[in-house]
């Protein structure tokens, strides 16, 4: 088993300084494991998520984030993808005039490069990228479109599944993956992560709700509320959120 | 610094309407006067006339010797399956040009000489709106008549290659006459293309006559030296059901204007003006157009998208005009630039002028940065962030460049913006 990810009492807030919003954060991943994150709207978790990420709009203020033995905090955001940390986002960006392929290319590239390992051409890219889009049924068609220009919010998703398959992280943050998604894309979007999660990687899942939680079984459910976990436990820790709601929690 | 008009031997000085067209050249040129910042026209965008200080005048073209290893009488390359039609350093080399039957071109003086180009010189814009333009009348001597006859539809782009060699100094005023008869159909592409080190000034006017029933798609690719200046006044006449569909794509020089000159003059007439420039440096690239709807069911659109980085200036003018009683027309006009850097400059004047009411008309003026957003997205899925721009700016000018509807001609252009654009 190897630590993935260790956050050490961290403090983190707007770039600018003038909003703290992480305060006083501690967690720890390891290789073969889910961790589910839920807390209350506004309690920071995309916050988190961009922080691991290297999203410039948010800076650490104290702590420290060890991603596979290494600072994070010192890397740039690319190098933190090509370490293997790869953030699925709520609301993936739209880019007119770059074609999902190419993008797709760009990104598997960057990667193969990184490792030292030849950049794929254009024949050899298409014939892995056609058998995983074939898994996650995305179509040719899709591929060929600009980068989530106009695509539905399971289209959205699913490529989000997509690139998390050829890039395969070592960590994979889900930030509300499953928000507006209908119950079948989100099957589909479920099985595409648990067919990625092996004992060597791990996923961390932010959500408001159970229903991803039955698809994407969780070893730990964190609880988080300003800027913290103020309670971690089981799977069963989520069924008795979805109960009581956040207040028994916030007030115990 | 004066032109120094007498020291000029050009050919025809036996034809009287020739002269008396120079002289009248001269003569609004010398009223116009050369553009600086206080002409409402060229504002933006000039530079100085002392530049002609160090440029020779119509060189012999018949015994040219450029430098030793000249190659102007070297047979044209097309980078596609193209008719050809060369010049070189502002002379063209008839000797090279290779058409199908049904397509005439002949040298200016030529058609000078044989007078039929008489009703159609400097008819298709008004002189003394176009300082350039004069002192291209004054020096009226070279460049071409280009005629694509009735109902004649080719099959592939003619391509016109304006080649300038290292080391070749010179003022280059070239007027090409291009008439479309009716019913015919052709793809122009012209290349500018300047040797690493000449300096010159490339004036050029392209007169347009697109007759009823006449497509004319025409592409402009401006990849002229560092240090050349090129002004061109592309005017065109368009009229019933005639479709002008036109692209200028500016690269880096000294200074660079198109300016496009279009009236529609009869029903159904139709012209699509696009382009782009991508400028690092410290060139100047103006586009400027003049769209005047002179007849119902009229259309025009406009997509000029730009790049400037570095101590560069990009220009854009837009400027549609809606004659009174117009009706069921449309006019459409956008501009969007990216100014990537703190000691750029982006200037843009778009304007409508409309008198008419049953009519639609629109403009659009962007000016910005790289979005931050789109550039993370990319970061966070292990692209650099230099890739990440270089793949963003290529996406906007590409959004222009796929508007060109000749697949050979688009494809050329595209992969000239991902050689410079790696």
């Amino acid at each position: 088993m190897e630590k993935i990810l260790e956050i050490n009492n961290l403090f983190a807030g707007t770039y600018d300084g003038t909003k703290e919003i992480i305060k006083g954060l501690n967690l720890t991943i390891n290789s073969g494991e889910i961790h589910a994150i839920m807390g209350p709207n506004g309690a920071g978790k995309s916050t988190l998520a961009y922080l691991l990420a290297g999203k410039k709009d948010y800076a650490p203020t104290a702590g420290q984030i060890q991603f596979c033995g290494e600072n994070l905090l010192t890397m740039k955001p690319e190098e933190r993808a090509n370490a293997g940390i790869f953030l699925s986002m709520q609301y993936p960006v739209a880019i007119p005039g770059v074609s999902t392929s190419n993008f797709l290319k760009h990104a598997l590239n960057a990667k193969r490069k990184y490792q030292g390992l030849n950049e794929l051409d254009a024949a050899d890219f298409l014939k892995i990228l056609r058998n995983t889009a074939k898994e996650l049924g995305v179509s040719p068609e899709m591929l060929k479109r600009e980068i989530n220009v106009g695509f539905s919010g399971g289209e959205k998703k699913r490529l989000e599944v997509l690139q998390m398959k050829l890039l395969e992280p070592k960590l994979a943050v889900l930030d509300e993956t499953d928000s507006g998604l209908d119950i079948d894309a989100l099957r589909t979007v479920a099985q595409g992560v648990n067919d990625l999660h092996n004992q060597n990687n791990a996923l961390l899942i932010i959500t408001h709700h159970l229903d991803l939680l039955n698809l994407i079984k969780p070893d730990f459910v964190h609880i988080y509320a300003d800027g913290h976990i103020i309670r971690s436990g089981s799977k069963e820790l989520a069924i008795e959120l979805e109960q009581n709601g956040y207040k028994s929690f916030l007030e115990a | 610094m004066a032109i120094d008009w007498m020291n000029n031997h050009l050919w025809g000085d036996d034809i009287p309407w020739l002269i008396g067209l120079r002289e009248k050249g001269q003569r609004m040129f010398e009223q116009l006067g050369w553009p600086n910042a206080k002409t409402e026209a060229w504002k933006y965008s000039y530079f100085p006339q002392q530049i002609l200080d160090n440029l020779m005048v119509c060189p012999d073209s018949d015994s040219c010797q450029c430098h030793e290893n000249c190659h102007c009488h070297d047979k044209i390359k097309t980078p596609f399956a193209a008719y050809g039609i060369k010049f070189c350093n502002g002379r063209l080399h008839s000797e090279h040009v290779n058409l199908p039957e049904g397509v005439i071109v002949k040298p200016l003086v030529e058609a000078i000489y044989e007078g039929e180009v008489k009703k159609y010189i400097n008819k298709s814009f008004d002189l003394d709106k176009f300082p350039f333009a004069a002192l291209n009348t004054a020096f009226l001597e070279n460049g071409m008549m280009l005629i694509v006859e009735r109902g004649v539809k080719l099959s592939q782009p003619i391509f016109i290659h304006y080649q300038q060699h290292q080391k070749v100094h010179t003022f280059n005023n070239i007027r090409n006459i291009i008439v479309l008869e009716k019913g015919a159909s052709a793809t122009i592409t012209e290349h500018y293309e300047g040797e690493r080190g000449s300096s010159y000034f490339n004036n050029i006017v392209n007169e347009i006559y697109a007759h009823d029933e006449s497509q004319l798609r025409h592409y402009i690719v401006n990849n002229e030296s560092e240090t050349a200046y090129h002004v061109a006044l592309n005017a065109a006449d368009l009229r019933a059901n005639a479709s002008y569909e036109a692209f200028v794509m500016q690269g880096e020089c000294a200074f660079c204007r198109h300016e496009s000159y279009i009236r529609l003059l009869q029903k159904g007439a139709a012209a699509t003006v696009n382009g782009a420039y991508q400028l690092c440096n410290n060139g100047i690239s103006d586009i400027t157009t003049n769209i005047f709807h002179l007849a119902s069911n009229t259309d025009s659109q406009q997509l000029v998208k730009g790049v400037a980085d570095g101590r560069s200036k990009g220009v854009f003018q837009g400027k549609i005009h809606i004659a009174p009683n117009i009706k069921q027309s449309e006019g459409h006009q956008q501009h969007r630039a990216l100014l990537l850097s703190d000691n750029a400059e982006i200037d843009a004047k778009p304007e409508l002028e409309i008198f008419a009411e049953d009519v639609k008309c629109s403009h659009g003026n962007t000016c910005g940065d790289l979005d931050a957003e789109q550039l993370f997205y990319m970061q966070s899925r292990g692209i650099s962030l230099d890739d990440a721009k270089r793949i963003l700016i290529k996406a906007h000018v590409d959004e222009a460049v796929a508007t060109i509807s000749d697949t050979k001609v688009k494809n050329w252009l595209l992969n000239i913006i991902t050689k410079k654009t790696p």
